[in-house]
């Protein structure tokens, strides 16, 4: 008996306690609830890392997704560039209900802190249009005159060792420019993007000096109803100088039955999440009923509303919790099957899918509580300590 | 003159028409024994319940330790529970999963100041200083009861309540019990004690007897 003379314990470590012995001495409920979390939220993690890269996979599997149409300078012209306004007059004459996203681009090699890379020159409005599968980090860049941000491509950044809010100093030796750049988003693309630095057009001018050129401009038009090449053609009768020519990528229609198959994925985790909840539901609820006298009990000794939903309620989360991370892990696994299965290849993980996740899931487990716990609280110690 | 603990004034207790407790009145002091006895359906659980705050009366008043219990809300019926009345149950109530020793602890839980040393030495006092580790199922019925009893002792409430404390034990285990409320009684504890049993009572200071629910 010595060894427990005279030692205090926290409320703390005693709540520990009991939440720890009440939850080891139900292992089979405890189980049931436990699994159908875990289930609930690994599909929801599969779903989620598969909705959240499907578009740059598809991307990557399909090549571009978005822009559709390409004006620039002919293969055989001597130049490279053209001038930026007859592109931009070019670009007019597709009809603005057609138009989804536009941008020209210039493009330069440029010596960055830690080596080179390919500077882009972008209308970043026409280009967060034409590219909306771009999984960004940070912010777009959102205003045209914007002259000390750059957006960078994934690889690049990595390669760079740059995060969002860096500076990097941005030098062209060939014109003596120089002049250091706030990091305000990485875009994976997917593409050859991934390696390239992108500052506005008028920027990019000056820095390569190229003011008021033009490599090409790419853009993103309505295919259904639209005869593409006819437009192609009014563009290069009009500008013969220029080409133009439809670019034979993912459809709009297919982009289409990508977000009906996003469309489904979120419908199909709503249906998960409400069968779990009921599951959990159902296994707390015969936790409540099992345990009425021990309620009751606690509360002839003391305990208040607010210790039986503390305790009732610690003791989902604690099931919630193990259950969602599990979940989470086989969730990721799943995804990778999936991605096999769809794609051939990896899902790659995403932070997002965490939260995604943990949020429905775990206000799935407290939901499904809310009505247990209400019982519990309800449970008329004189009523249940009577009971033989 | 000696401080009134506990007081009912017109205490009632109403079910649509049946009525099982009907204006009672009663009053103890501080240290006094008292016995609660009455045949089946006199209404000793009703008052017990009351009494020990587990249910709320139709009428009357029912103030203990100072507290008008009648005035105040159920969280504040939560802080008297735990702070005023240690009960003792015939069938024991211990949580199953929790030792001799946790089961004592958990009224501290509830008071809010836990000290393992002392819900060892309350269940020392009550012959189990070698039992603490043990789950109640691992106890007798006597050893269970005298973990109730020092789990109602461990806060110092102002009144004990007991409901027929010995009516599940042997003859053997009943004198142990029968000995620890007359240890308590000497020590000035104040004991309010529901029973069938006439050799219970006769060690109590007063009996009030319930017929009909009506003290008679």
């Amino acid at each position: 008996m010595a060894d427990v003379k005279g030692v205090g314990m926290t409320r703390g470590r005693m709540f520990l306690l009991i939440l720890f012995k009440s939850l080891k001495v139900r292992k089979n409920r405890v189980a049931i609830t436990f699994f159908s979390i875990m289930i609930g939220a690994s599909i929801i993690t599969a779903l989620a890392s598969v909705y959240f890269d499907i578009s740059a996979k598809m991307s990557r599997e399909l090549r571009a997704y978005g822009a559709n149409f390409f004006i620039g300078q002919k293969a055989a012209s001597e130049s490279r560039t053209s001038d930026a306004g007859v592109v931009k007059d070019a670009m007019a004459l597709i009809p603005s209900d057609k138009l989804i996203g536009a941008s020209p681009y210039i493009y330069g090699v440029v010596r960055l802190d830690l080596g080179n890379a390919v500077l882009a020159g972008v209308d970043f409005a026409g280009m967060k249009k034409l590219s909306p599968y771009w999984q960004v980090e940070g912010k777009w860049i959102s205003v045209d005159f914007d002259e000390d941000s750059c957006m960078i491509g994934k690889t690049l950044a990595k390669n760079m060792e740059l995060k969002v809010g860096d500076s990097v100093n941005v030098i062209r030796n060939e014109t003596g420019f120089q002049r250091s750049l706030v990091v305000k988003g990485i875009a994976e693309t997917g593409q050859a993007e991934d390696e390239q630095i992108f500052v506005n057009l008028a920027l990019a001018g000056r820095i390569l000096g190229q003011q008021g050129r033009v490599n090409h401009a790419m853009l993103s038009i309505v295919t259904e109803g639209t005869d593409i090449d006819a437009l192609a053609a009014r563009v290069q009768a009009e500008f013969p100088g220029l080409d133009a020519k439809p670019i034979r990528k993912v459809s709009h229609s297919d982009g289409r039955i990508l977000d009906k198959i996003k469309g489904l994925m979120a419908i199909i985790a709503v249906i998960i999440l409400t069968v779990t909840t009921l599951c959990v539901m159902t296994t707390l609820i015969a936790i409540v009923s099992e345990r009425t006298r021990e309620i009751g009990l606690m509360k002839a000794i003391g305990a208040d509303d607010r210790d039986i939903v503390r305790q009732f309620l610690a003791e989902t989360l604690t099931i919630g919790l193990a259950g969602v991370a599990a979940g989470m892990l086989l969730g990721f696994l799943l995804a990778q099957l999936l991605g096999q299965a769809v794609f051939g290849s990896f899902i790659s993980f995403r932070m997002v899918v965490l939260p995604v996740t943990l949020i429905p899931s775990i206000a799935a487990s407290l939901l499904a509580a809310a009505l247990p716990v209400r019982m519990a609280v309800r449970v008329v110690p004189a009523q249940v300590l009577k009971e033989d | 003159m000696e401080k009134i603990v506990l007081e009912t004034i017109g205490l009632t207790k109403r079910y649509g028409s049946v009525t099982p407790l009907d204006h009672v009145d009663m009053q103890v002091r501080e240290g006094e024994w008292v016995s609660i006895m009455g045949p089946s359906g006199s209404g000793k659980t009703t008052m017990l319940n009351l009494l020990s705050l587990l249910d709320t009366p139709t009428e009357g008043r029912y103030v203990l330790d100072g507290v008008d219990t009648s005035t105040v809300n159920e969280r504040e019926r939560a802080v008297v529970r735990r702070e005023k009345i240690g009960l003792v149950f015939q069938q024991f109530h211990l949580v199953p999963y929790l030792t001799a020793l946790e089961n004592v602890m958990l009224a501290q839980y509830y008071h809010g100041m836990i000290d393992r040393g002392d819900a060892a030495e309350v269940l020392a006092r009550v012959g189990l200083s070698h039992r603490i580790g043990h789950l109640p199922s691992q106890l007798s019925g006597g050893e269970q009861q005298r973990v109730c009893i020092a789990r109602a002792l461990i806060n110092q409430p102002a009144i004990i309540l007991a409901d027929e404390p010995t009516g599940n034990l042997d003859e053997a285990n009943e004198e142990i019990i029968l000995d620890f409320f007359k240890e308590l009684h000497a020590e000035g504890r104040t004991i309010i004690l529901v029973t069938h049993n006439p050799e219970l009572a006769e060690f109590s200071d007063r009996v009030v007897r319930l017929q009909h629910g009506k003290v008679q």
